[in-house]
C-alpha cells in the first residue's frame, strides 16, 4: 500500500489556482524531491497534505485513509510531520519543551505523558546534536539551530512521512551536505518517507532523492526517477538560464 | 526526571505571600481593608492569567464573567430568600449558580468567539460584555438597570450579625480560597499537557495545529477555567461584600483593564506573576489615592506605558531570566 | 404618523451617521496600516471637542475653523506618540498595543481633566435651522455632515492621487511586499498613525457641532465603543468602509430606537445599544471583511 496518494488535487485562492490537478504517490520510506520555483505551488501542496488548507477538488489518501477534510491536528498523529520554510519555533519555550510538544501530541497513541515526552525529547535532541542548547529558549537559537530543532520536533512525532519545506534554504553549502546526509540516515533508520521541497535543482537534495517531482505554475510537470527527471527536456526548459548546480 | 515534591516548589512563594498578607490583615489594626483589596487583585490576576497569560488571547470583556457570577449569587439570594431555614446553604447555592452561569456564558462565547484571533477576538469580547449589559438593561431582565439589592434578604436569612461578618471578613476569605485554588490549577496546567499545548498555541497557533494539537479544545479549557474563577470572584467579592448588583458597575470595562495590567505587570503566563502584579498594583493604587486623590490615573497611565515598552516580560519574567541557572529557579515559574 | 416619525428619525440618523463615519475613519486607517486597535480612540475625539470649546469660548473662533486646528493638533500628537511609543511596539503582541493605546487615552483624559476640570461644558453657536416638515435640522448638524463628507472625499483623493497615499495603500495590502518594492514602511506607519489621529481629533470638532453640550474629559468612552461597531461594519481595516459603516450605524441607531420605543416595558435606548453590539458580533463571525467588502 502506498503511504500517500494525491488524486487530482486542486486548490484555489479566489481566482488564482495555486495547485492544479496534481496527482502523486509516495511510498513508505521513499525520499522524494519536489522542485519548483517560487510561486509554483509547493508550499500550498504541503498545506493541503497536512490539512492547513482543504482542496476544492481531489482527494488526499494517507495509508488507505481518506484524509481530504481531516483537520491538521488529527493528521499529525497519523504520522505526518512537517518543518517550515521559515522556522516556526514556539519561541518562549525551551528547545526541550518544543521537541516534547511533538512527542506529546504528534504520536498516534496519544497517551505519551509529559515525563515520557521530555525523555523522548532528550533523545531526539541528542540525535540532531543540539544537546548543549536544550534548555535555551527556542527563539534565541541561530537559524540553522532552529531548523535542526524543527527536525527534532518533527522526529519526536515518530512520523511516517516528513514534509520538509526548503529545509536547506540559507544554509552554507558544507552544512547542506551534512544536513542532507543526516536526514537521509534518519530516514533510513526510522523508515520515514521524506518529501523535501526545494526551489532550485540542488545537487545535494535532488541527488539523494529517488524520485523528483517538478511543479510549474501549480501543475505537475514531471514525476520520474531522479536521473530521468533531470534529463527531461521540459525541466530543462523551465530551468533555462538557471542550470542545475554542479 | 523531576521528583514529585519539587514540582510543587513554585507554589511556596505564592502561598508565602498570601500567608503574610493574611497575618498582616489579622494582626495590624486597620489593615484588613487593604489586605482584602490586595487579595482581590491577586485573585483577579491569577484567574485572568489562566486565559490571558497562557493563551495570549486578549479577552477585553473578561469582566462579564465576574458580572454574571455576581448575578448568580444575587439571584440565588433574592429568589430563595423566602425559603425557611436555608441559612448558610444559600451562599453555597449562590456560588453554584455563579459557577453555572459563568460556565454557560464562557462555553457560548468560547465556542463562537475563539474562532477569531488577535484584535478581532478582543473587539468581539468587548461586544459580548457591552451587549450583555445593554440586553439586561434594555429587556429589563433581572430588574434591568435598577439592579438587585439584597442586603435585607441577607440579614433576614443569616441574621444581622452573621451577615455583617460575612460581608467584612468571610467574603474576603473566600476570595483568598479562590486565589489559592487558581494558583493550584495554574501550576497543574503548566506542568501538564494543557500547559504545553497552550504555550505552543500562544507562540504559533498554526504550527501548533500541525504538531497535532487540538487548539480549539485547549483554548476552551483555558477560557472556561478562567471564566469560572471570575464568576466565583464576582460572587464572593462583589455580591457578598456589597450586596447589590447594577449592570453598569459589574460590566465596567475598567476592571478588565485592571486585570490586564496586573497580569502584564507581574509577568504574563507565569505562576507567581499575577500575585506580584496584584500586590504592586493594589498597593500603588491604594497609596496614590490617599496622597493624590483624583489624579492617581495621571500617574498610572505613563507607568503602564513605560512598563509595556521597556519591561514587557513583567517583574517575574525578568526574575525568571535573572535566576535561570540558580537554585532559585525552581521556585519561580 | 409613525412612518413620518420614522423617516424623520432616519434623516437625522443619516446626517449623524456621516459624522460617525468620519469619526471612525482614523481608527480604521490605523488598524489597516499598523494592525493596532486604538482603544484610546474616544479620548482623541474628546481632545477635538475641547479644542472647539476653547477656541469658541475663549477666542470666539468659528467651530468650522477649529477643524484644521484640531487636525494639526491630532497629527502632532500622532507623531509624538508614534516616535516615543508605538514605534517600539510594531511587532509586539496585541496585548501590548491594546493596553498602551488605552493608557494613552487615560493620559489624555486625565491631562484635560487637570486643565479644564471634569464638569460638563458646552458652547452655543447659533446659526439657525432648517425645517423639513417631518423633522427639524439645525444648521450646525448640516455643517457637521457636509464637513464629514468633504473630509472623507479629501482622504479619498489623497489616497488615490498622491505617492504617500498609494504607499499607504500598499502597506495595508502587504507590508512585506511594500517594503520589497521600496516603500518606506516605517515612515508610512508614522504618517498613518498621525493622519489617523488627525482625522479623529478633527472629528471631535464635528461631533460637538452635533451635540454642543456634554463636553467632558470622559465623553470619549462611548464613542470608542460606537467606533468599534462602525469599524467592524465597514470591515475594520478600510477607512471608506468605516465611512459607510457610519451611515449604516446612524440609520440603524435612530431607526431601531423609534421601533423599540413602541415595545412596552423595555428601555429602548439600552436595546439600541444592545442591537449595535449584537450586530458587531454577528458581522465579526459571519463576515469579518465587513458589510461592503470594500478595499
Amino acid at each position: 500500500m502506498s503511504l500517500l496518494i494525491l488524486e487530482n488535487v486542486t486548490k484555489r485562492f479566489g481566482g488564482l489556482v495555486a495547485v492544479d490537478q496534481v496527482s502523486l504517490e509516495i511510498k513508505h520510506g521513499e525520499f522524494v524531491g519536489i522542485v519548483g520555483p517560487n510561486g509554483s505551488g509547493k508550499t500550498t501542496l504541503f498545506n493541503v497534505i497536512n490539512g492547513v488548507f482543504f482542496p476544492e477538488e481531489g482527494r488526499v489518501i494517507f495509508e488507505g485513509l481518506d484524509i481530504t477534510t481531516l483537520p491538521p491536528y488529527k493528521r499529525a498523529p497519523l504520522g505526518i510531520g512537517r518543518t517550515f520554510q521559515i522556522p516556526r519555533p514556539f519561541a518562549s519555550a525551551t528547545v526541550r519543551e518544543n521537541v516534547a510538544v511533538g512527542a506529546m501530541f504528534g504520536t498516534l497513541s496519544g497517551k505519551v505523558n509529559v515525563d515520557e515526552s521530555l525523555e523522548i525529547a532528550d533523545q531526539t535532541i541528542e540525535r540532531v546534536g543540539l544537546k548543549e542548547h536544550r534548555n535555551k529558549q527556542a527563539g534565541t537559537l541561530t537559524p540553522v539551530e532552529k531548523k535542526l530543532m524543527e527536525i527534532a520536533r518533527a522526529l519526536a512525532m515518530k512520523p511516517k512521512l516528513l514534509l520538509m519545506d526548503e529545509a536547506m534554504a540559507g544554509m552554507h553549502p558544507n552544512d547542506i551536505d551534512q544536513m542532507v546526509a543526516f536526514i537521509k540516515q534518519v530516514a533510513e533508520e526510522d523508515k520515514i518517507a521524506i518529501v523535501a521541497m526545494v526551489e532550485h535543482i540542488m545537487r545535494a537534495v535532488v541527488g539523494m532523492a529517488e524520485k523528483v517531482i517538478v511543479l510549474h505554475q501549480g501543475a505537475k510537470l514531471v514525476d520520474a526517477p531522479t536521473k530521468e527527471a533531470l534529463e527531461d527536456p521540459k525541466v530543462v526548459e523551465v530551468y533555462l538560464g538557471r542550470p542545475s548546480e554542479k | 526526571m523531576k521528583k514529585e515534591s519539587t514540582k510543587y516548589y513554585p507554589l511556596i512563594p505564592v502561598f508565602a505571600a498570601y500567608l503574610v498578607l493574611f497575618l498582616i490583615g489579622r494582626n495590624v489594626p486597620g489593615m484588613w481593608q487593604l489586605v482584602a483589596m490586595l487579595l482581590f487583585y491577586c485573585a483577579l490576576g491569577q484567574a485572568f492569567n489562566i486565559f490571558l497569560g497562557m493563551t495570549g488571547y486578549v479577552d477585553f470583556g473578561y469582566v462579564a464573567f465576574m458580572g454574571v457570577g455576581t448575578y448568580g449569587m444575587a439571584l440565588a439570594i433574592t429568589k430563595l430568600a423566602h425559603i425557611e431555614g436555608l441559612g448558610i446553604a444559600i451562599i453555597i447555592i449562590g456560588f453554584v449558580m455563579a459557577l453555572f452561569m459563568a460556565t454557560l456564558l464562557s462555553l457560548a462565547v468560547g465556542a463562537v468567539a475563539l474562532r477569531l484571533r488577535g484584535a478581532y477576538f478582543a473587539i468581539a469580547t468587548i461586544g459580548v460584555n457591552e451587549g450583555l449589559r445593554f440586553f439586561i438593561e434594555g429587556a429589563r431582565i433581572w430588574n434591568g438597570s435598577e439592579g438587585l439589592i439584597f442586603t435585607a434578604q441577607l440579614n433576614q436569612i443569616l441574621g444581622r450579625e452573621t451577615a455583617s461578618t460575612l460581608m467584612t471578613f468571610w467574603a474576603d476569605i473566600m476570595v483568598l480560597i479562590i486565589a489559592v485554588s487558581a494558583a493550584f490549577i495554574t501550576l497543574y496546567y503548566i506542568r501538564s499537557k494543557i500547559g504545553y499545548a497552550l504555550t505552543a498555541l500562544r507562540e504559533d497557533e498554526d504550527a501548533a495545529k500541525v504538531m497535532g494539537i487540538n487548539v480549539t479544545k485547549y483554548k476552551i479549557i483555558a477560557f472556561v477555567t478562567s471564566a469560572c474563577f471570575a464568576g466565583l470572584l464576582g460572587a464572593a467579592s462583589w455580591a457578598l461584600k456589597t450586596p447589590y448588583v447594577f449592570p453598569p458597575e459589574v460590566f465596567e470595562i475598567h476592571y478588565t483593564i485592571e486585570a490586564i495590567i496586573i497580569v502584564l505587570l507581574g509577568g504574563s503566563g507565569t505562576l507567581l506573576g499575577p500575585v506580584v502584579g496584584g500586590l504592586i498594583y493594589g498597593i500603588s493604587k491604594y497609596y496614590l489615592s490617599i496622597f493624590i486623590p483624583g489624579f492617581q490615573l495621571l500617574i498610572f497611565a505613563p507607568i503602564i506605558i513605560i512598563i509595556i515598552v521597556l519591561f514587557p516580560e513583567g517583574v517575574v519574567g525578568m526574575l525568571k531570566n535573572r535566576f535561570k541557572d540558580s537554585a532559585l529557579a525552581q521556585f519561580i515559574i | 404618523m409613525l412612518l413620518e416619525q420614522l423617516i424623520g428619525n432616519l434623516i437625522q440618523g443619516l446626517v449623524l451617521g456621516a459624522v460617525y463615519g468620519m469619526a471612525t475613519m482614523g481608527l480604521s486607517l490605523i488598524f489597516g496600516v499598523l494592525k493596532v486597535v486604538n482603544v484610546g480612540h474616544g479620548a482623541f475625539i474628546m481632545v477635538g471637542a475641547f479644542i472647539t470649546l476653547w477656541l469658541f469660548n475663549a477666542l470666539g473662533i468659528n467651530p468650522i475653523l477649529a477643524v484644521p486646528v484640531a487636525f494639526i493638533v491630532g497629527m502632532g500628537l500622532g507623531l509624538l506618540f508614534y516616535y516615543t511609543i508605538m514605534q517600539r511596539l510594531i511587532k509586539a503582541p496585541e496585548l501590548a498595543t491594546l493596553l498602551v493605546t488605552f493608557a494613552i487615552g487615560i493620559l489624555l483624559e486625565e491631562t484635560v481633566k487637570l486643565i479644564f476640570g471634569s464638569e460638563f461644558r458646552g458652547y452655543n453657536w447659533a446659526v439657525g435651522k432648517i425645517n423639513l416638515g417631518i423633522t427639524v435640522l439645525p444648521m450646525t448638524k448640516i455643517y457637521a455632515c457636509i464637513g464629514s463628507v468633504v473630509i472623507a472625499l479629501l482622504l479619498y483623493l489623497w489616497f488615490n492621487k498622491t505617492r504617500a497615499g498609494s504607499a499607504m495603500r500598499s502597506v495595508v495590502e502587504d507590508s512585506e511586499g511594500a517594503r520589497v518594492c521600496g516603500v518606506n514602511v516605517g515612515g508610512t506607519y508614522a504618517l498613518s498613525f498621525a493622519l489617523g489621529l488627525g482625522l479623529t481629533v478633527a472629528s471631535g470638532v464635528l461631533l460637538t457641532m452635533f451635540i454642543p453640550v456634554g463636553i467632558n474629559p470622559y465623553m470619549g468612552g462611548g464613542y470608542t465603543l460606537k467606533a468599534f461597531v462602525i469599524a467592524v461594519l465597514g470591515g475594520l481595516a478600510s477607512p471608506y468602509g468605516a465611512f459607510f459603516g457610519g451611515l449604516i450605524f446612524g440609520l440603524i441607531e435612530n431607526g431601531s430606537y423609534t421601533l423599540f420605543a413602541l415595545i412596552p416595558g423595555v428601555e429602548p435606548f439600552a436595546l439600541t445599544r444592545f442591537l449595535s453590539f449584537a450586530m458587531l458580533l454577528v458581522i465579526l463571525l459571519i463576515r469579518p471583511t465587513g458589510l461592503l467588502r470594500a478595499k
